[in-house]
C-alpha cells in the first residue's frame, strides 16, 4: 500500500520561517526606496549608505546606518569663520596695524587668512570624520577630537544591554536631533551618539537589529 | 630709531626672523594636517575624500606661499 498521507519528515519538522523585522534591501532598487537612504556624502543620517567602508570592516559586515552630528551644530564655527574672513575689512576703517610698515601689514593679513582657512578646515574635517556607524554586527563610534587625535570605539550588538535616546532643548526639538546612549556589557560601558538626527529612529533601528540578531542565534 | 643701539641691527629684521620661524613651524603643522587627512581617508571612505584632500593640500600650498612672501617681502 503506497504511503499517501505521509508527509516528508523534513518538511514536517522544519518550522515556518520567521518574518524578518528588519527590512534589509536585497536589490539596489529596494535600497533606493528606503526612507533615509541618500547619496549625499555629507549627510548626517544615511540608511544603508552606498560606497562607504571603514578600516577593519569584516567581509560580510553590512553598514546599516551612518550618522554624524546634525548640520545645525556647525552654525557656530561657520559664523566665526565668516567673521574671521571679513575681519581684515575692519582694518580699512580701524587701522590697528598702522604702526607696522606696509609690507608687514600685508604679510599679517595673509597670515590671518591662512589661519582662518585652517580654522574652517579643521572644524569641517572634525565634523565630517566624527562618525557613528551601525552595522549588522556592531556599533562604532569614531571620534576625531582634533587633527591629531582620533579614538575608535566599537561594541558588538550582542553586548548592548540598553538603548536610551533623549531630545532636550528648543534647538534640538525644532531640528529633531538628540543623543542616543548605548549601555553595553563591554569594557567601555557606554557609547554616546551625540547630536544625531532622528534619535528615535536610530533607537528603533538598533532595537530591530538586536531582535534580528537574537532570532538568528535562537 | 629702528636700529637697535650697540648691535646695529634693524628691529624689523629681528621681527622678520621671528615671523619666518613661526611660519616654518606653521608649515610643519600644515604638513601634519595633510598627513592626518590622508590617514583619515584611509580609515573611513564615504565619498568626499577628494575635496577634503584638495583642501588640505591647498592649505599646505597657502602656508608655503605665506612663508615665501615673508622671506621675500619682509
Amino acid at each position: 500500500m503506497p504511503d499517501i498521507f505521509i508527509t516528508d519528515s523534513e518538511e514536517k519538522d522544519s518550522p515556518a520561517p520567521t518574518p524578518s523585522v528588519f527590512p534589509e534591501p536585497k536589490t539596489a532598487t529596494q535600497r533606493e526606496r528606503l526612507t533615509g537612504h541618500t547619496h549625499n556624502p555629507l549627510a548626517s543620517y544615511s540608511y544603508f549608505p552606498d560606497n562607504v567602508t571603514f578600516e577593519n570592516r569584516e567581509k560580510e559586515e553590512k553598514i546599516i546606518l551612518l550618522l554624524r552630528r546634525h548640520p545645525v551644530t556647525n552654525l557656530t564655527w561657520i559664523m566665526v569663520g565668516a567673521l574671521m574672513l571679513l575681519a581684515p575689512v575692519i582694518l580699512t576703517v580701524f587701522p590697528f596695524l598702522s604702526f607696522l610698515p606696509a609690507r608687514f601689514q600685508f604679510v599679517a593679513v595673509l597670515g590671518w587668512y591662512m589661519v582662518s582657512f585652517a580654522f574652517v578646515l579643521e572644524k569641517f574635517v572634525v565634523w565630517y570624520y566624527d562618525i557613528f556607524i551601525i552595522t549588522n554586527e556592531r556599533v562604532l563610534d569614531i571620534d576625531f577630537y582634533n587633527l591629531i587625535y582620533k579614538e575608535v570605539t566599537d561594541a558588538s550588538l550582542d553586548k548592548i544591554q540598553d538603548v536610551t535616546y533623549s531630545v532636550g532643548g528648543v534647538g534640538r526639538a525644532i531640528f529633531n536631533y538628540g543623543d542616543v546612549l548605548i549601555q553595553t556589557a563591554a569594557e567601555l560601558e557606554n557609547l554616546r551618539f551625540q547630536a544625531i538626527p532622528w534619535p528615535d529612529k536610530v533607537a528603533k533601528i538598533l532595537q530591530d537589529i538586536r531582535m534580528e540578531e537574537k532570532k538568528a542565534k535562537d | 630709531m629702528e636700529t637697535i643701539p650697540l648691535i646695529g641691527i634693524s628691529i624689523w629684521l629681528i621681527i622678520k626672523i621671528f615671523v619666518v620661524i613661526a611660519l616654518v613651524i606653521y608649515l610643519v603643522f600644515a604638513v601634519v594636517v595633510v598627513r592626518q587627512v590622508q590617514l583619515m581617508t584611509e580609515t573611513l571612505k564615504v565619498g568626499f575624500e577628494a575635496p577634503i584632500k584638495l583642501f588640505a593640500y591647498a592649505h599646505l600650498v597657502f602656508a608655503i606661499v605665506v612663508l615665501l612672501a615673508a622671506l621675500l617681502i619682509l
